[in-house]
Protein backbone atom coordinates (compact mmCIF):
# COMPACT_ATOMS: atom_id res chain seq x y z
CA UNK A 1 0.00 0.00 0.00
CA UNK A 2 1.07 3.80 -1.07
CA UNK A 3 2.91 5.32 1.98
CA UNK A 4 0.46 8.10 2.22
CA UNK A 5 -2.56 6.17 1.83
CA UNK A 6 -1.18 3.85 5.18
CA UNK A 7 -0.15 7.05 7.06
CA UNK A 8 -3.81 8.08 6.41
CA UNK A 9 -5.25 4.70 7.56
CA UNK A 10 -3.21 4.91 10.36
CA UNK A 11 -4.21 8.69 11.11
CA UNK A 12 -7.81 7.78 10.80
CA UNK A 13 -7.33 4.52 13.42
CA UNK A 14 -6.04 7.08 15.82
CA UNK A 15 -8.44 9.81 15.11
CA UNK A 16 -11.31 7.14 15.90
CA UNK A 17 -9.32 6.30 19.22
CA UNK A 18 -9.44 9.93 19.86
CA UNK A 19 -13.19 11.16 19.36
CA UNK A 20 -13.70 7.66 21.64
CA UNK A 21 -11.46 9.03 24.60
CA UNK A 22 -12.90 12.43 24.39
CA UNK A 23 -16.64 11.82 23.31
CA UNK A 24 -18.09 14.06 25.26
CA UNK A 25 -15.57 16.98 24.10
CA UNK A 26 -16.28 15.70 20.41
CA UNK A 27 -20.19 15.84 20.72
CA UNK A 28 -20.05 19.37 22.18
CA UNK A 29 -17.81 21.20 19.58
CA UNK A 30 -20.13 19.40 16.71
CA UNK A 31 -23.61 20.16 18.63
CA UNK A 32 -21.35 24.11 18.77
CA UNK A 33 -21.24 24.38 15.25
CA UNK A 34 -24.25 22.34 14.08
CA UNK A 35 -26.18 24.65 16.17
CA UNK A 36 -23.56 27.68 14.17
CA UNK A 37 -24.76 26.44 11.12
CA UNK A 38 -27.49 26.31 12.05
CA UNK A 39 -28.12 30.25 12.82
CA UNK A 40 -26.39 30.69 9.40
CA UNK A 41 -28.61 28.41 7.73
CA UNK A 42 -31.69 30.20 8.93
CA UNK A 43 -30.28 33.44 8.10
CA UNK A 44 -29.96 31.72 4.81
CA UNK A 45 -32.83 30.75 3.91
CA UNK A 46 -34.89 33.75 5.16
CA UNK A 47 -32.15 35.82 3.08
CA UNK A 48 -33.32 33.09 -0.01
CA UNK A 49 -37.27 34.10 0.56
CA UNK A 50 -37.03 37.19 1.04
CA UNK A 51 -34.90 37.39 -2.56
CA UNK A 52 -37.59 34.86 -4.10
CA UNK A 53 -40.40 37.64 -3.14
CA UNK A 54 -38.60 39.89 -4.76
CA UNK A 55 -38.22 38.32 -7.66
CA UNK A 56 -41.74 37.28 -7.75
CA UNK A 57 -42.72 41.29 -7.31
CA UNK A 58 -40.41 42.40 -9.71
CA UNK A 59 -42.03 39.75 -12.29
CA UNK A 60 -45.28 41.28 -11.96
CA UNK A 61 -44.39 45.29 -12.30
CA UNK A 62 -45.25 46.63 -15.15
CA UNK A 63 -44.88 50.23 -16.50
CA UNK A 64 -48.31 51.91 -16.74
CA UNK A 65 -47.66 54.94 -19.31
CA UNK A 66 -50.51 57.89 -18.42
CA UNK A 67 -51.26 59.58 -21.23
CA UNK A 68 -52.42 63.22 -21.62
CA UNK A 69 -55.96 64.16 -23.35
CA UNK A 70 -54.75 66.38 -25.69
CA UNK A 71 -52.75 63.37 -27.40
CA UNK A 72 -52.65 63.38 -30.93
CA UNK A 73 -53.55 60.34 -33.22
CA UNK A 74 -49.51 60.47 -34.62
CA UNK A 75 -48.36 61.13 -31.18
CA UNK A 76 -49.76 57.36 -30.20
CA UNK A 77 -48.98 56.03 -33.10
CA UNK A 78 -45.39 57.36 -32.59
CA UNK A 79 -45.47 55.89 -29.22
CA UNK A 80 -46.73 52.27 -30.62
CA UNK A 81 -43.47 52.29 -32.88
CA UNK A 82 -41.24 52.60 -29.74
CA UNK A 83 -43.08 50.00 -28.11
CA UNK A 84 -42.57 47.43 -30.99
CA UNK A 85 -38.84 48.49 -31.27
CA UNK A 86 -38.47 47.22 -28.06
CA UNK A 87 -37.37 43.62 -28.02
CA UNK A 88 -37.64 43.41 -24.04
CA UNK A 89 -41.19 44.31 -23.89
CA UNK A 90 -43.48 41.13 -23.82
CA UNK A 91 -46.64 42.84 -24.43
CA UNK A 92 -48.58 46.23 -24.21
CA UNK A 93 -52.40 46.43 -23.40
CA UNK A 94 -54.27 49.61 -24.50
CA UNK A 95 -56.90 51.17 -21.84
CA UNK A 96 -58.84 53.60 -23.10
CA UNK A 97 -60.52 56.48 -20.42
CA UNK A 98 -63.42 54.87 -20.70
CA UNK A 99 -62.16 51.26 -19.60
CA UNK A 100 -59.93 52.84 -16.89
CA UNK A 101 -63.32 54.43 -15.81
CA UNK A 102 -65.06 50.91 -15.63
CA UNK A 103 -62.50 49.16 -13.83
CA UNK A 104 -62.36 51.95 -11.54
CA UNK A 105 -65.81 51.91 -10.26
CA UNK A 106 -65.57 48.03 -10.59
CA UNK A 107 -63.44 48.17 -7.69
CA UNK A 108 -65.19 50.83 -6.08
CA UNK A 109 -68.88 49.51 -6.42
CA UNK A 110 -68.79 49.23 -2.85
CA UNK A 111 -68.05 53.35 -2.07
CA UNK A 112 -70.85 55.80 -2.45
CA UNK A 113 -72.01 57.72 -5.74
CA UNK A 114 -69.40 57.73 -8.08
CA UNK A 115 -71.33 59.90 -10.90
CA UNK A 116 -69.21 62.83 -11.41
CA UNK A 117 -70.30 64.06 -14.78
CA UNK A 118 -67.05 63.76 -16.34
CA UNK A 119 -64.36 60.80 -16.21
CA UNK A 120 -61.33 62.08 -14.43
CA UNK A 121 -58.68 59.36 -15.27
CA UNK A 122 -56.67 59.06 -18.67
CA UNK A 123 -55.86 56.51 -21.12
CA UNK A 124 -53.10 54.14 -20.55
CA UNK A 125 -50.84 52.03 -21.74
CA UNK A 126 -49.81 48.74 -19.58
CA UNK A 127 -46.29 47.35 -20.70
CA UNK A 128 -44.91 43.74 -19.78
CA UNK A 129 -41.34 43.28 -19.98
CA UNK A 130 -39.91 40.06 -20.60
CA UNK A 131 -38.16 37.54 -17.60
CA UNK A 132 -34.47 38.33 -18.22
CA UNK A 133 -31.74 39.15 -15.71
CA UNK A 134 -31.74 42.82 -15.50
CA UNK A 135 -35.44 43.50 -16.19
CA UNK A 136 -35.85 46.01 -13.79
CA UNK A 137 -32.93 47.85 -15.00
CA UNK A 138 -34.69 47.48 -18.33
CA UNK A 139 -37.86 48.72 -16.66
CA UNK A 140 -36.38 51.97 -15.45
CA UNK A 141 -34.30 52.61 -18.65
CA UNK A 142 -37.65 52.28 -20.53
CA UNK A 143 -39.17 54.72 -17.73
CA UNK A 144 -36.83 57.01 -17.99
CA UNK A 145 -36.68 56.72 -22.25
CA UNK A 146 -40.50 57.41 -22.43
CA UNK A 147 -40.95 59.85 -19.76
CA UNK A 148 -40.29 63.11 -21.71
CA UNK A 149 -42.05 61.98 -25.27
CA UNK A 150 -45.04 64.14 -26.47
CA UNK A 151 -48.35 62.93 -25.45
CA UNK A 152 -47.14 60.96 -21.88
CA UNK A 153 -48.18 63.09 -18.91
CA UNK A 154 -46.70 60.35 -16.22
CA UNK A 155 -45.08 57.12 -16.05
CA UNK A 156 -45.47 54.55 -13.19
CA UNK A 157 -43.37 51.49 -12.52
CA UNK A 158 -43.18 51.08 -8.53
CA UNK A 159 -39.93 52.19 -8.83
CA UNK A 160 -39.57 53.28 -5.32
CA UNK A 161 -40.46 50.06 -3.58
CA UNK A 162 -38.06 48.42 -5.85
CA UNK A 163 -35.14 50.82 -4.88
CA UNK A 164 -36.25 50.20 -1.33
CA UNK A 165 -36.26 46.45 -0.96
CA UNK A 166 -33.33 46.16 -3.20
CA UNK A 167 -31.16 48.28 -0.58
CA UNK A 168 -33.21 45.96 2.30
CA UNK A 169 -31.84 43.17 0.33
CA UNK A 170 -28.02 44.36 0.34
CA UNK A 171 -28.51 45.15 3.99
CA UNK A 172 -29.61 41.63 4.60
CA UNK A 173 -26.14 40.18 2.21
CA UNK A 174 -23.75 42.38 4.89
CA UNK A 175 -25.83 41.34 7.64
CA UNK A 176 -25.39 37.64 6.66
CA UNK A 177 -21.71 37.79 5.73
CA UNK A 178 -20.83 39.66 9.10
CA UNK A 179 -22.67 36.89 10.86
CA UNK A 180 -21.02 34.36 8.69
CA UNK A 181 -17.61 35.71 9.21
CA UNK A 182 -18.19 36.19 13.34
CA UNK A 183 -19.52 32.89 14.00
CA UNK A 184 -16.76 31.20 11.75
CA UNK A 185 -14.14 33.02 14.12
CA UNK A 186 -16.04 31.95 17.14
CA UNK A 187 -16.19 28.22 15.87
CA UNK A 188 -12.41 28.46 14.89
CA UNK A 189 -11.95 29.64 18.48
CA UNK A 190 -14.03 26.64 19.83
CA UNK A 191 -12.61 23.93 17.56
CA UNK A 192 -9.35 25.06 18.28
CA UNK A 193 -9.56 24.42 21.71
CA UNK A 194 -10.81 21.17 21.47
CA UNK A 195 -8.40 19.60 19.53
CA UNK A 196 -6.24 21.55 22.28
CA UNK A 197 -7.97 18.99 24.82
CA UNK A 198 -7.60 15.88 22.32
CA UNK A 199 -3.80 17.27 21.69
CA UNK A 200 -3.33 17.65 25.37
CA UNK A 201 -5.02 14.06 26.53
CA UNK A 202 -1.98 12.35 24.26
CA UNK A 203 0.28 14.55 24.99
CA UNK A 204 2.67 11.22 26.35
CA UNK A 205 1.65 9.66 23.18
CA UNK A 206 2.65 12.18 21.04
CA UNK A 207 6.26 12.84 22.74
CA UNK A 208 6.92 9.12 22.58
CA UNK A 209 5.75 9.06 18.30
CA UNK A 210 8.10 12.22 18.14
CA UNK A 211 10.94 10.04 20.11
CA UNK A 212 10.40 7.14 18.18
CA UNK A 213 10.87 8.87 14.60
CA UNK A 214 7.70 9.89 13.93
CA UNK A 215 7.07 12.47 11.33
CA UNK A 216 5.24 15.85 12.54
CA UNK A 217 2.63 15.12 9.37
CA UNK A 218 2.04 11.57 11.42
CA UNK A 219 1.40 13.24 14.42
CA UNK A 220 -0.57 16.16 13.09
CA UNK A 221 -3.11 13.97 11.02
CA UNK A 222 -4.88 12.52 13.38
CA UNK A 223 -5.84 15.79 14.79
CA UNK A 224 -6.38 17.49 11.58
CA UNK A 225 -8.89 14.35 10.82
CA UNK A 226 -10.28 15.34 14.26
CA UNK A 227 -11.10 18.85 13.42
CA UNK A 228 -12.32 17.96 9.86
CA UNK A 229 -14.75 15.42 11.12
CA UNK A 230 -16.44 17.65 13.66
CA UNK A 231 -16.99 20.27 10.67
CA UNK A 232 -18.79 17.65 8.56
CA UNK A 233 -20.67 15.84 11.35
CA UNK A 234 -21.79 18.89 12.62
CA UNK A 235 -22.85 21.02 9.61
CA UNK A 236 -24.62 17.43 8.54
CA UNK A 237 -26.43 17.28 11.59
CA UNK A 238 -27.69 20.82 11.18
CA UNK A 239 -28.23 21.05 7.44
CA UNK A 240 -30.11 17.69 7.95
CA UNK A 241 -31.99 18.93 10.32
CA UNK A 242 -33.02 22.36 8.85
CA UNK A 243 -34.21 19.96 6.06
CA UNK A 244 -36.53 18.09 8.01
CA UNK A 245 -38.02 21.27 9.27
CA UNK A 246 -38.18 22.59 5.89
CA UNK A 247 -40.17 19.78 5.11
CA UNK A 248 -42.53 20.27 7.66
CA UNK A 249 -42.92 23.81 7.35
CA UNK A 250 -43.77 24.26 3.55
CA UNK A 251 -45.97 21.01 3.74
CA UNK A 252 -48.19 23.35 6.58
CA UNK A 253 -47.52 26.84 5.19
CA UNK A 254 -46.89 26.79 1.67
CA UNK A 255 -50.49 27.51 0.48
CA UNK A 256 -50.59 30.69 2.95
CA UNK A 257 -47.39 31.61 1.67
CA UNK A 258 -48.66 31.82 -1.98
CA UNK A 259 -51.75 33.73 -1.24
CA UNK A 260 -49.38 36.36 0.35
CA UNK A 261 -46.81 36.39 -2.99
CA UNK A 262 -48.32 35.23 -6.26
CA UNK A 263 -46.53 31.82 -7.35
CA UNK A 264 -43.79 32.07 -4.63
CA UNK A 265 -42.58 28.91 -3.59
CA UNK A 266 -40.97 28.28 0.10
CA UNK A 267 -37.62 27.69 -0.73
CA UNK A 268 -34.27 25.74 0.95
CA UNK A 269 -30.79 27.13 0.56
CA UNK A 270 -29.85 26.51 -2.37
CA UNK A 271 -27.37 23.49 -3.51
CA UNK A 272 -24.44 25.53 -3.94
CA UNK A 273 -24.84 27.40 -0.72
CA UNK A 274 -25.39 24.09 0.95
CA UNK A 275 -21.78 22.63 -0.23
CA UNK A 276 -20.58 25.80 0.67
CA UNK A 277 -21.65 25.87 4.37
CA UNK A 278 -20.44 22.21 4.62
CA UNK A 279 -17.21 23.09 2.93
CA UNK A 280 -17.06 26.28 5.24
CA UNK A 281 -17.16 23.86 8.26
CA UNK A 282 -14.88 21.34 6.88
CA UNK A 283 -12.60 24.08 6.36
CA UNK A 284 -13.36 26.05 10.02
CA UNK A 285 -12.49 22.31 11.45
CA UNK A 286 -9.15 22.25 9.32
CA UNK A 287 -7.99 25.10 10.06
CA UNK A 288 -9.06 25.37 13.81
CA UNK A 289 -7.27 21.89 14.02
CA UNK A 290 -4.09 23.03 12.19
CA UNK A 291 -3.75 26.53 14.77
CA UNK A 292 -4.08 23.95 17.73
CA UNK A 293 -1.68 21.03 16.59
CA UNK A 294 1.05 24.03 15.19
CA UNK A 295 0.66 25.91 18.40
CA UNK A 296 1.55 22.03 20.47
CA UNK A 297 4.74 21.54 17.52
CA UNK A 298 6.09 24.94 18.15
CA UNK A 299 5.97 24.61 21.58
CA UNK A 300 7.44 21.09 21.61
CA UNK A 301 10.73 22.72 19.62
CA UNK A 302 11.29 25.34 21.59
CA UNK A 303 12.21 23.22 23.99
CA UNK B 1 29.41 6.58 14.32
CA UNK B 2 28.96 8.88 17.39
CA UNK B 3 31.35 12.40 17.76
CA UNK B 4 30.68 14.93 20.40
CA UNK B 5 32.95 18.08 19.84
CA UNK B 6 33.53 20.88 22.02
CA UNK B 7 29.54 20.21 22.96
CA UNK B 8 28.43 23.34 25.81
CA UNK B 9 24.69 22.96 27.17
CA UNK B 10 23.68 25.82 29.40
CA UNK B 11 19.61 25.19 30.92
CA UNK B 12 19.90 28.37 32.64
CA UNK B 13 22.26 31.28 34.13
CA UNK B 14 24.41 28.48 36.12
CA UNK B 15 26.88 26.21 35.57
CA UNK B 16 26.72 24.85 32.18
CA UNK B 17 24.83 21.18 32.30
CA UNK B 18 27.50 20.03 29.61
CA UNK B 19 30.77 22.31 29.19
CA UNK B 20 33.18 21.14 26.13
CA UNK B 21 32.45 17.54 25.86
CA UNK B 22 34.41 16.02 23.27
CA UNK B 23 34.26 12.26 22.87
CA UNK B 24 34.00 9.63 20.16
CA UNK B 25 31.92 6.28 20.12
CA UNK B 26 32.89 3.60 17.51
CA UNK B 27 30.62 1.58 15.50
CA UNK B 28 29.66 -1.57 17.37
CA UNK B 29 31.09 -0.11 20.50
CA UNK B 30 29.31 -0.89 24.30
CA UNK B 31 29.97 2.11 26.05
CA UNK B 32 28.41 3.18 29.73
CA UNK B 33 28.22 6.96 30.47
CA UNK B 34 28.57 6.95 34.20
CA UNK B 35 29.13 9.63 37.12
CA UNK B 36 26.40 11.02 39.86
CA UNK B 37 22.78 12.62 39.39
CA UNK B 38 23.60 16.07 37.62
CA UNK B 39 26.92 14.60 35.62
CA UNK B 40 25.28 15.20 32.35
CA UNK B 41 24.81 11.78 31.48
CA UNK B 42 20.92 12.15 30.36
CA UNK B 43 21.78 15.63 28.73
CA UNK B 44 24.08 13.60 26.22
CA UNK B 45 21.73 11.20 25.49
CA UNK B 46 18.97 13.35 24.83
CA UNK B 47 21.29 15.82 22.60
CA UNK B 48 22.01 12.55 20.74
CA UNK B 49 18.50 11.70 19.82
CA UNK B 50 18.02 15.17 18.90
CA UNK B 51 15.36 15.51 22.03
CA UNK B 52 17.46 18.22 23.01
CA UNK B 53 19.45 21.44 21.94
CA UNK B 54 22.86 22.59 22.17
CA UNK B 55 24.31 25.93 22.42
CA UNK B 56 27.73 25.38 21.37
CA UNK B 57 30.17 22.78 19.68
CA UNK B 58 29.09 19.93 16.62
CA UNK B 59 27.41 16.28 17.26
CA UNK B 60 27.74 13.79 14.58
CA UNK B 61 25.56 10.80 14.53
CA UNK B 62 26.31 8.75 11.91
CA UNK B 63 27.44 11.06 10.03
CA UNK B 64 24.64 13.27 10.27
CA UNK B 65 24.91 17.02 11.54
CA UNK B 66 22.68 16.71 14.79
CA UNK B 67 22.74 20.72 14.88
CA UNK B 68 21.23 21.19 11.36
CA UNK B 69 18.50 19.19 12.13
CA UNK B 70 15.01 20.97 12.38
CA UNK B 71 11.57 19.73 13.53
CA UNK B 72 10.89 18.99 9.89
CA UNK B 73 13.67 16.32 9.43
CA UNK B 74 15.05 15.33 12.82
CA UNK B 75 13.02 12.01 12.55
CA UNK B 76 15.29 10.65 10.25
CA UNK B 77 18.18 10.77 13.26
CA UNK B 78 15.71 9.26 15.45
CA UNK B 79 14.76 6.38 13.19
CA UNK B 80 18.30 5.16 13.24
CA UNK B 81 18.38 5.39 17.12
CA UNK B 82 16.35 3.45 19.95
CA UNK B 83 16.01 5.16 23.12
CA UNK B 84 15.12 3.31 26.21
CA UNK B 85 14.19 4.93 29.17
CA UNK B 86 14.50 4.55 33.24
CA UNK B 87 10.69 5.45 33.28
CA UNK B 88 9.84 2.99 30.74
CA UNK B 89 7.76 5.56 28.56
CA UNK B 90 5.19 2.63 27.77
CA UNK B 91 1.26 3.99 26.60
CA UNK B 92 -0.71 2.78 29.43
CA UNK B 93 -3.75 1.87 27.43
CA UNK B 94 -2.01 -0.32 24.80
CA UNK B 95 -0.89 -3.65 24.86
CA UNK B 96 2.47 -5.23 25.00
CA UNK B 97 1.95 -5.62 21.44
CA UNK B 98 0.43 -2.58 20.75
CA UNK B 99 3.55 -1.08 22.40
CA UNK B 100 6.09 -2.37 20.27
CA UNK B 101 3.73 -2.31 17.13
CA UNK B 102 3.49 1.26 17.57
CA UNK B 103 7.09 2.24 17.42
CA UNK B 104 6.88 0.34 13.94
CA UNK B 105 3.50 2.00 12.63
CA UNK B 106 5.14 5.70 13.05
CA UNK B 107 8.13 4.37 10.47
CA UNK B 108 5.09 3.24 8.32
CA UNK B 109 5.62 -0.62 7.63
CA UNK B 110 3.00 -2.61 6.46
CA UNK B 111 0.58 -4.50 8.52
CA UNK B 112 2.32 -7.56 7.86
CA UNK B 113 5.93 -6.63 8.46
CA UNK B 114 4.68 -5.06 12.17
CA UNK B 115 3.38 -8.60 13.31
CA UNK B 116 6.40 -10.26 12.27
CA UNK B 117 8.75 -8.01 12.91
CA UNK B 118 6.56 -7.47 16.90
CA UNK B 119 6.48 -10.96 17.43
CA UNK B 120 10.21 -11.25 16.89
CA UNK B 121 11.00 -8.62 19.49
CA UNK B 122 8.68 -10.03 21.89
CA UNK B 123 10.84 -13.43 21.69
CA UNK B 124 13.83 -11.74 22.01
CA UNK B 125 12.50 -10.08 25.10
CA UNK B 126 11.10 -13.27 26.24
CA UNK B 127 7.46 -11.61 26.85
CA UNK B 128 5.54 -13.58 24.28
CA UNK B 129 3.18 -15.14 26.69
CA UNK B 130 2.35 -11.61 28.06
CA UNK B 131 1.31 -10.12 24.50
CA UNK B 132 -1.84 -8.86 25.57
CA UNK B 133 -0.96 -7.67 28.93
CA UNK B 134 -1.12 -3.91 29.73
CA UNK B 135 1.61 -2.31 30.96
CA UNK B 136 0.33 -2.13 34.54
CA UNK B 137 -0.11 -5.81 34.71
CA UNK B 138 3.27 -6.05 34.39
CA UNK B 139 6.35 -6.10 36.79
CA UNK B 140 8.69 -3.32 36.56
CA UNK B 141 11.52 -5.55 34.80
CA UNK B 142 8.63 -6.79 32.19
CA UNK B 143 7.86 -3.10 31.59
CA UNK B 144 11.64 -2.57 30.56
CA UNK B 145 12.06 -5.61 28.65
CA UNK B 146 8.95 -4.25 26.58
CA UNK B 147 10.21 -0.65 26.66
CA UNK B 148 13.76 -2.67 25.27
CA UNK B 149 11.56 -4.45 22.51
CA UNK B 150 10.44 -1.10 21.06
CA UNK B 151 13.36 0.04 20.68
CA UNK B 152 15.45 -2.69 18.80
CA UNK B 153 11.89 -3.65 16.67
CA UNK B 154 13.34 -1.36 14.27
CA UNK B 155 16.84 -3.01 14.05
CA UNK B 156 18.37 0.67 14.96
CA UNK B 157 22.00 0.89 14.43
CA UNK B 158 22.45 2.90 17.70
CA UNK B 159 20.67 2.16 20.94
CA UNK B 160 20.55 4.91 23.88
CA UNK B 161 19.61 3.60 27.53
CA UNK B 162 19.19 6.38 29.90
CA UNK B 163 19.27 4.34 33.55
CA UNK B 164 17.36 1.55 31.69
CA UNK B 165 18.48 -0.63 35.25
CA UNK B 166 17.69 2.41 37.41
CA UNK B 167 14.00 0.81 38.97
CA UNK B 168 14.98 -2.51 39.04
CA UNK B 169 16.87 -4.81 41.49
CA UNK B 170 20.52 -6.68 40.40
CA UNK B 171 18.90 -10.12 39.72
CA UNK B 172 17.02 -8.69 36.90
CA UNK B 173 19.24 -5.65 36.11
CA UNK B 174 21.57 -8.46 35.16
CA UNK B 175 19.31 -9.85 32.70
CA UNK B 176 18.50 -6.64 31.49
CA UNK B 177 22.08 -6.21 30.87
CA UNK B 178 22.31 -9.20 28.78
CA UNK B 179 19.84 -8.22 26.55
CA UNK B 180 21.63 -5.12 25.96
CA UNK B 181 25.04 -7.10 25.33
CA UNK B 182 22.86 -9.66 23.11
CA UNK B 183 21.95 -6.60 20.71
CA UNK B 184 25.64 -5.21 20.50
CA UNK B 185 26.73 -8.68 19.12
CA UNK B 186 24.35 -7.96 17.10
CA UNK B 187 25.82 -4.82 15.52
CA UNK B 188 24.28 -2.63 17.48
CA UNK B 189 26.20 0.27 19.34
CA UNK B 190 25.24 0.79 22.98
CA UNK B 191 24.89 3.90 24.54
CA UNK B 192 24.06 2.91 28.17
CA UNK B 193 23.74 5.78 31.12
CA UNK B 194 23.98 4.23 34.66
CA UNK B 195 25.29 5.30 38.00
CA UNK B 196 25.46 1.87 39.36
CA UNK B 197 28.41 -0.27 39.76
CA UNK B 198 27.19 -3.58 40.21
CA UNK B 199 26.65 -2.49 36.53
CA UNK B 200 30.23 -1.60 35.40
CA UNK B 201 32.40 -3.78 38.10
CA UNK B 202 32.86 -6.99 34.70
CA UNK B 203 34.29 -4.26 33.10
CA UNK B 204 34.04 -5.80 29.80
CA UNK B 205 33.32 -2.96 28.24
CA UNK B 206 34.67 1.15 28.20
CA UNK B 207 33.26 3.36 30.57
CA UNK B 208 32.94 6.93 30.31
CA UNK B 209 32.80 8.90 33.01
CA UNK B 210 31.23 12.66 33.56
CA UNK B 211 30.99 14.96 36.55
CA UNK B 212 29.27 18.19 36.38
CA UNK B 213 29.17 18.12 32.92
CA UNK B 214 32.86 17.97 31.96
CA UNK B 215 34.32 14.40 30.67
CA UNK B 216 36.31 13.06 33.75
CA UNK B 217 38.01 9.74 32.26
CA UNK B 218 37.00 7.81 28.67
Amino acid sequence: MNSAVQTLLIGLRTTISNIRANKQTFLISVMTIAISVGILGVFLIVFFNLNGLLASWNQHVQVVVYLGDDISPSQKSDLKDLFKANAKIQSTEEVSKERAWQEFKLQQRDSADLDLGFNPLPASYRIRFNTSENRSLHISEFAEQIRGEPGVESVEYGEKWIVRFEKFMIVCRVFLLGVGVLLSLGLILIVSNTIRLSIYSRQDEIELMLLIGATPRFVKIPFLLEGVLQGLSGSLLSLGLMGAIYIYLKNEFQPSLESIARGMDFQFISQPFLWTLVGLSVLIGFVASYISTYQFMQALNKR
Amino acid sequence: MIQLFNVVKNYGSGKPALNDVSLKIDKGEFVFLTGPSGAGKTTILKILFGWERFDEGQVLVQGINVGKLDAGNIHTLRRSTGVIFQDYKLLPNKTVFENVAFAQEVTNHDRKKIKFKTWEALKNVGLTPKKDSFPAQLSGGEQQRVAIARAMVNTPPIILADEPTGNLDQEISAEILKLFEEMNQNGATIVFATHSQDILRPGKHRVIVLNRGEVVSS
